[in-house]
């Protein structure tokens, strides 16, 4: 296979069109243009469709409209422009359509900044939308797992006809890294049963996103639960890394996975053992991983480009059972193995007198 | 020429920007009104234009893509002794925004929109924008925008807008000259600045304006509805500038004094400043 040098956000663009999504609807923000201009040359070869639209609004809406008509598509943003899309994401989780929405995430709160963040995890696994929903989240670490998670949301977008989130972050959109796209092929979901295609011989479809009885509505969630108990089940994706006796693990996603990576190194350097749980799926969770990881370890560290998020998420995971430390950066500042490093001897040093965090 | 509305900070604009143009016709225009920089808020949204604000010695909002007319809005009204002035480029305007405007429009605030028109998305360096010619070539557009572009002024005067003018950032005395009508008019006043970009906008630069802008003429009467509408069609080999369209409504500040009479609970703690100024002096 043939290894190509491709920023993040080209290598997303490009592996959409080999996963077979010909649909794409956006708006410009920075730092994720690149997506929208590498379709808007790539997408008319394939006899598809790249749009401009007025806002993002527009954008989620003619996601919502060409998944109906049972095209894969997809939509991408950042953080301010990503939430003008939720409105729509929650909608189109009742309906249940499937698509995959790329957010390569940046500094906020308000308008932020445009440096690589993870202030948009809770936006993401929480449901940024109202209503009670789940969409998976797949946060990729590499400009190749960008691609490899790519394949895999529209995969189980039709698998589970949900939106797909991969949540990336201005770092991964913009960095260059060599890339294999390799497609792995997945199976053919038939959308026979649900789709809008004008077919003469069947009744009409409908897909509506509401049902005003309680009774229908508490029927259509409770479905939906079911789904979402189901992805729970068969598609929790992580990775663990370093020592098998670990005296401290860390948890982090996305860009911190691959700094901590970093740090478990160093630290073995140091004659410090230490392992990593990176949650390549944050929703779903990797609960039980992170349980039995942090037992062994006896204590856990989260590193986060946020004020602590995925933290919450670390500890009902761990039940309490062993002490979560946080360390946080925020605004677009990125977290050095230095800094991590004095945090995990701090810790190991101090036991039960260190920091909870150190914000 | 230096005014009380010069500030220091960093300007980010490329060199040769039509920004540069509105901006110092902007200030001139604030002091030939005798405005102060205290009085005046200058809301914007989100892109090159949008930044603005912050190279003018004034009150500041610079918030979120799309947005600066319903923020300008409320601002006017909370305060109606404030200058308030939206401000940002056609992409926040007439796309992200495009809703809010036309809403304005019917509710009429005593409010100035100016509009930076380069015809382009500079921030994101170059895209096509809800005024770009069909057929123009972008980086999103590679062979070439498809969509008819929006006519701001058209849309404008079908919709009986209080204020409707169009002006060249290339021509700061017409420029300063229009901004003192729309800023003094009493209701909403669209000026439309057509801005070269000079980095993303390869087609509409100084050079293809100035060969084709023209001002109104005497014989055009701005309170004529049907013949301000006729020649905001005109697009081309000729461009017009000035004032398309004036027309007197009430002003929506005025209408919800008249209408709900909560002139008290919206106004008091600022028209009365004065009054209480007279009073400090007892309290010290």
């Amino acid at each position: 296979m043939q290894k190509i040098l491709m920023k993040g956000n080209d290598a997303v663009a490009e592996a959409a069109v080999q996963a077979g999504c010909n649909l794409y609807f956006g708006y410009p923000i920075t730092p994720q243009t690149e997506i929208s201009e590498y379709l808007s040359r790539r997408l008319p070869d394939t006899g598809g469709v790249f749009l401009q639209a007025e806002s993002e609004i527009g954008a989620i809406y003619m996601v919502y409209g060409a998944a109906a008509a049972g095209k894969r598509v997809m939509t991408s943003s950042s953080g301010p422009g990503f939430s003008l899309k939720q409105e729509g994401i929650s909608y189109l989780c009742s309906a249940e359509l499937p698509c995959v929405l790329v957010n390569i995430s940046r500094g906020g709160p308000g308008l932020g900044n445009i440096q690589p963040s993870q202030a948009d995890y809770f936006q993401a696994v929480k449901g940024g939308g109202h209503g009670d929903y789940r969409v998976l989240v797949l946060a990729p670490c590499s400009v190749q797992e960008l691609v490899d998670l790519t394949y895999l949301a529209f995969y189980l977008a039709d698998k589970y006809r949900n939106p797909v989130e991969i949540l990336g972050d201005g770092m991964l959109g913009q960095m260059m890294e060599p890339v294999v796209f390799r497609n792995p092929d997945y199976p053919d979901i038939s959308k026979e049963e649900w789709v809008i295609t004008g077919k003469k011989t069947r009744e009409r479809r409908i897909i509506l996103c509401f049902a005003l009885d309680p009774k229908e509505l508490e029927k259509l969630n409770l479905h939906l639960a079911e789904k979402y108990a189901e992805m729970e089940r068969s598609e929790v994706l992580y990775e663990v890394y370093g020592s098998e006796q670990p005296e401290l693990l860390l948890v982090g996603y996305g860009t911190v996975g691959r700094i901590l990576k970093s740090v478990v190194r160093e630290a073995e350097k140091q004659g410090i053992r230490l392992a990593l749980v990176r949650p390549v799926t944050l929703y779903p969770f990797p609960k039980e991983i992170l349980r039995g990881q942090a037992r062994k370890a006896g204590k856990a560290l989260v590193v986060e480009m946020n004020l602590g998020q995925m933290v919450e998420d670390v500890k009902l995971s761990v039940e309490g059972d062993v002490p979560v430390y946080f360390h946080g950066r925020s605004g677009g500042m990125i977290p050095t193995v230095e800094e991590i490093m004095h945090r995990v001897e701090e810790i190991l040093l101090k036991g039960g007198e260190a920091r909870e965090n150190n914000l | 020429m230096s005014t009380i509305f010069d500030n220091k900070v960093e300007n980010a604009w490329c060199p040769g920007c039509g920004n540069f143009g509105i901006q110092n016709a902007m200030k001139r225009a604030f002091s030939e009104l005798n405005l102060e920089p205290r009085n005046v808020v200058l809301v914007s949204g989100i892109g090159q234009a949008a930044k603005a604000p912050h190279y003018v010695n004034t009150n500041v909002f610079n918030g979120l893509h799309g947005r600066a007319v319903p923020v300008a809005f409320a601002i006017k009204t909370v305060n109606p002794a404030l200058t308030v002035i939206a401000e940002s480029g056609d992409g926040c305007m007439y796309g992200e925004g495009g809703n809010h405007l036309l809403h304005n429009i019917r509710r009429n605030p005593d409010i100035t929109v100016m509009v930076h028109n380069n015809q382009v998305y500079g921030l994101t360096k170059g895209q096509s924008s809800p005024t770009s010619e069909e057929g123009f070539v972008t980086k999103t557009q590679p062979s070439g925008n498809i969509s008819r572009p929006f006519n701001p002024l058209s849309f404008a005067i079908s919709q009986d807008a209080s204020f409707v003018a169009r002006a060249f950032s290339g021509d700061i005395d017409g420029l300063v000259r229009l901004l003192k009508e729309a800023i003094r008019w009493k209701g909403f006043s669209l000026i439309d600045i057509l801005q070269p970009c000079v980095s993303f906008n390869k087609v509409n630069t100084y050079a293809w304006y100035r060969k084709r802008i023209e001002y109104l003429d005497e014989a055009h009467d701005p309170e004529n509805r049907l013949q301000a509408f006729e020649r905001s069609l005109e697009w081309g080999e000729r461009i017009l500038l000035g004032i398309f369209y004036r027309k007197k409504r009430p002003v929506y500040q005025e209408r919800v004094k008249e209408n709900l009479g909560v002139e008290d609970l919206l106004y008091r703690g600022f028209e009365s400043e004065n009054i209480l100024q007279g009073e400090l002096p007892r309290f010290r």
